[in-house]
């Protein structure tokens, strides 16, 4: 599904990812951790296509296609999707209009007929619903206004409608209480198929506990030091990052 | 560079031209407005940059054009099916103008209430010239500048509406001011009157659009008057052709408790200014104007906006919003005045700007003067571009760059436009800027209301 090899990646001369490898089969879950600063946001931002970043060295293949040579919008039409850390606000932008757009825009792409307009009414208010996100929200500018709590459901639910084959989740736990965090990872698991692989990048095993991983990476200095399963996390959960970095050195 | 003799022969060839077919012969005080309007003409200091409010706007491409007077004669337009540019799905009562003369009314005005007259201006001159002369008397003095005079000068048919006493319209009222071309260029010159008697309440659809794609001068002047409590909702499209230039002077005066809610869109033309004078006169006035611009290449908005608080406790909105693409230029100039005796008085001015492109220009320019010591005032002003960190989330969820460029100004534009309360102008505008700003779809970022 997705085969990372010796990404090397910059910004402003700061050099962020060092000959970062992974390789990530269908199917797959997989978390990624490690310190602040280690370049997991980095990692997702550039996969997703954002400018500010200079890539200078190696190659992402995703499904067969050279991802870093596709546009940002193409590489969502390929089936990549990002739930950012941060979700921006889109004042005067209507939510329910936003995901329908978007929608619409990956059916085109793959030659499908644009959805219906009381299916699509249909199917995002029921997978609200499962995420939890008051129908309120839809009709509102896109996050605008939203709790932190309530802009993570709102990526969840763009993520269930929009079906990706590979998910990443940038630290789609942050900020968040228990209960959100169980309906959070719900809607993850809900979506697991044979079909779609999934990223995880988090702080924290807790969620892990929720969202059950076939692999887990350890992202320090802009490389992957060390891989290994579900215990690797347990393990990182009681020995923190510290000893990972004298085994690296 | 036009000279102030070029600008002079300029004028007095418009204003000589078209002496002869003017209605109301006879009437001394129309025949002495026109006269002081001209005499106005040959006075008045010719237009400059020094001038403040002219500053940024240069009107040499204007008067290198020579027009042709409009409305002598519309026979032959008593046919003209004017359904089609009618605003889809507004039930309403309608006036319609071509090239600034009122055609005889269409069916829909014919059931207009009681108390109630939605016409010509021309024809009231011949039928009603009394009741006239009353309301025009108040304008004396009132031109200021070369425009207004010239609009004066000649004042010869445009859209009365008189709203009786505590009537309040169950339907909006739309005034459609259809420009049709001509072989030369034309001069169209509409002289609006609208008065609201005490208590009474209308929701007014003024909109300016092109039939081809002709030059014309339009230069409108509308006079509004609120008695006390009364209420207008006045919602205002100009949206003629890229070779129409196109000012719009607004005299506005509210009487006790009246209440003025505007919302100016702007689309149009290769010069568009709209100069608009609100003056609240008497207490308890409130007064709200709102509006939305688009510029691209080779086009100039040119917003002046006077908010005179002459009397206590009354109240003004003013928010304009601009969105600005290729080389367009925008020129807001906001301008407060609070008098001594205005006390309690609250006034709000804002403009906020989106450029989607680095070779956009905006001159904006809020003023508050204030005389008072107990008052409310604020301003404000932004120019800003895209976010790209919001352009990257629509594109990360497969939203073309042209698309979510689109969607994003939209977005910009919902606090106007979700502040129209008539569906069939919302879905219009939602269409209307998705179009101009290039969208794929019609993707609108705003609640078009039926989500």
């Amino acid at each position: 599904m997705l085969s990372i090899k010796e990404l090397r990646v910059s910004i402003e001369q700061k050099s962020i990812l060092n000959g970062l490898n992974l390789e990530i089969g269908s199917g797959e879950v997989h978390a990624i951790m490690g310190p602040n600063g280690s370049g997991k946001s980095t990692l997702s931002q550039v996969l997703a296509g954002r400018e500010d970043y200079l890539v200078s060295g190696g190659e992402v293949l995703f499904d067969g296609l050279d991802l870093l040579a596709l546009e940002t919008e193409e590489r969502a039409h390929a089936g990549l999707f990002l739930g950012m850390q941060y979700p921006v606000e889109l004042p005067g932008v209507n939510n329910m209009t936003f995901i329908r757009e978007s929608l619409n825009a990956l059916r085109r792409a793959r030659g499908e007929p644009e959805l219906d307009a009381a299916d699509f009414l249909r199917r995002v208010r029921e997978q609200a619903q499962l995420v939890g996100l008051d129908q309120a929200l839809l009709k509102r500018g896109v996050n605008e206004g939203f709790s932190g709590g309530e802009k993570k459901r709102n990526e969840i639910l763009q993520m269930a409608m929009l079906q990706p084959k590979l998910a990443i989740l940038d630290e789609t736990d942050s900020g968040l209480d228990i209960d959100a965090l169980r309906v959070i990872a719900g809607g993850v698991n809900g979506l697991r198929a044979a079909d779609r692989s999934i990223i995880v990048i988090t702080h924290y095993q807790r969620l892990l506990d929720y969202i059950e991983p076939d692999r887990v990476h350890v992202l320090v200095g802009g490389r992957i030091v060390r891989s290994g399963d579900k215990q690797l996390a347990l393990e990182l959960e009681q020995r923190g990052y510290g000893w990972l970095d004298e085994a690296a050195a | 560079m036009i000279t102030a003799a070029q600008q002079s022969d300029w004028l007095l060839h418009h204003l000589s031209q078209s002496a002869g077919n003017l209605p109301g012969r006879g009437l001394a005080w129309l025949e002495n407005l026109r006269r002081e309007a001209a005499r106005s003409v040959a006075q008045l200091p010719v237009l400059n940059r020094k001038q403040e409010s002219w500053r940024y706007t240069s009107i040499d491409s204007l008067l290198q054009q020579r027009f042709i007077t409009a409305g002598a004669d519309i026979g032959g337009l008593e046919n003209l099916d004017i359904s089609r540019w009618m605003l889809p799905g507004l039930d309403a009562y309608r006036l319609v103008l071509v090239n600034g003369r009122c055609l005889p009314s269409p069916a829909s005005s014919a059931d207009l209430p009681e108390g109630v007259v939605l016409g010509s201006l021309r024809t009231a001159l011949a039928t009603d010239p009394d009741r006239l002369s009353a309301w025009f008397v108040r304008n004396s003095g009132r031109s200021d500048n070369l425009f207004t005079a010239l609009n004066s000068a000649l004042i010869n048919d445009g859209a009365l509406l008189h709203v009786g006493t505590d009537v309040v319209l169950d339907k909006p009222i739309e005034i459609l001011h259809l420009h049709l071309g001509h072989e030369r260029p034309l001069l169209v010159q509409p002289r609006n009157l609208l008065v609201l008697e005490p208590g009474s309440g209308v929701t007014l659809v003024e909109r300016a659009i092109g039939a081809d794609s002709s030059a014309a001068f339009h230069n409108h002047l509308t006079e509004i008057y609120l008695s006390a409590g009364a209420s207008l909702d006045h919602y205002r499209l100009q949206d003629e052709n890229q070779r129409s230039h196109h000012l719009c002077t607004l005299f506005l005066s509210q009487q006790e408790q009246s209440r003025y809610r505007g919302t100016h869109l702007s689309f149009g033309g290769v010069w568009a200014r709209t100069d608009c004078h609100a003056l609240l006169q008497q207490p308890g006035g409130e007064c709200e104007i709102n509006g939305l611009y688009t510029v691209g290449d080779e086009q100039l908005k040119d917003i002046h906006l006077r908010v005179h608080h002459a009397a206590p406790r009354c109240t003004s909105r003013e928010r304009f919003k601009g969105i600005l693409h290729g080389e367009g230029r925008a020129v807001f100039d906001g301008h407060i005045i609070v008098d001594r005796g205005a006390q309690g008085s609250d006034a709000q001015l804002r403009n906020d700007n989106l450029m989607l492109t680095r070779s956009a220009e905006v001159d904006t320019k809020p003023q508050l003067e204030i005389y008072a010591d107990d008052v409310k005032c604020s301003h404000g002003t932004t120019v800003g571009e895209v976010d790209p960190a919001q352009l990257f989330y629509l594109r990360s969820r497969g939203i073309d760059k042209a698309q979510a460029l689109s969607m994003l100004s939209l977005g910009f534009a919902a606090e106007i436009s979700n502040g129209i309360r008539l569906n069939a102008l919302r879905s219009y505008l939602a269409q209307r800027l998705a179009r101009k700003l290039g969208g794929q779809t019609d993707a609108s970022g705003m609640d078009s209301g039926n989500v």
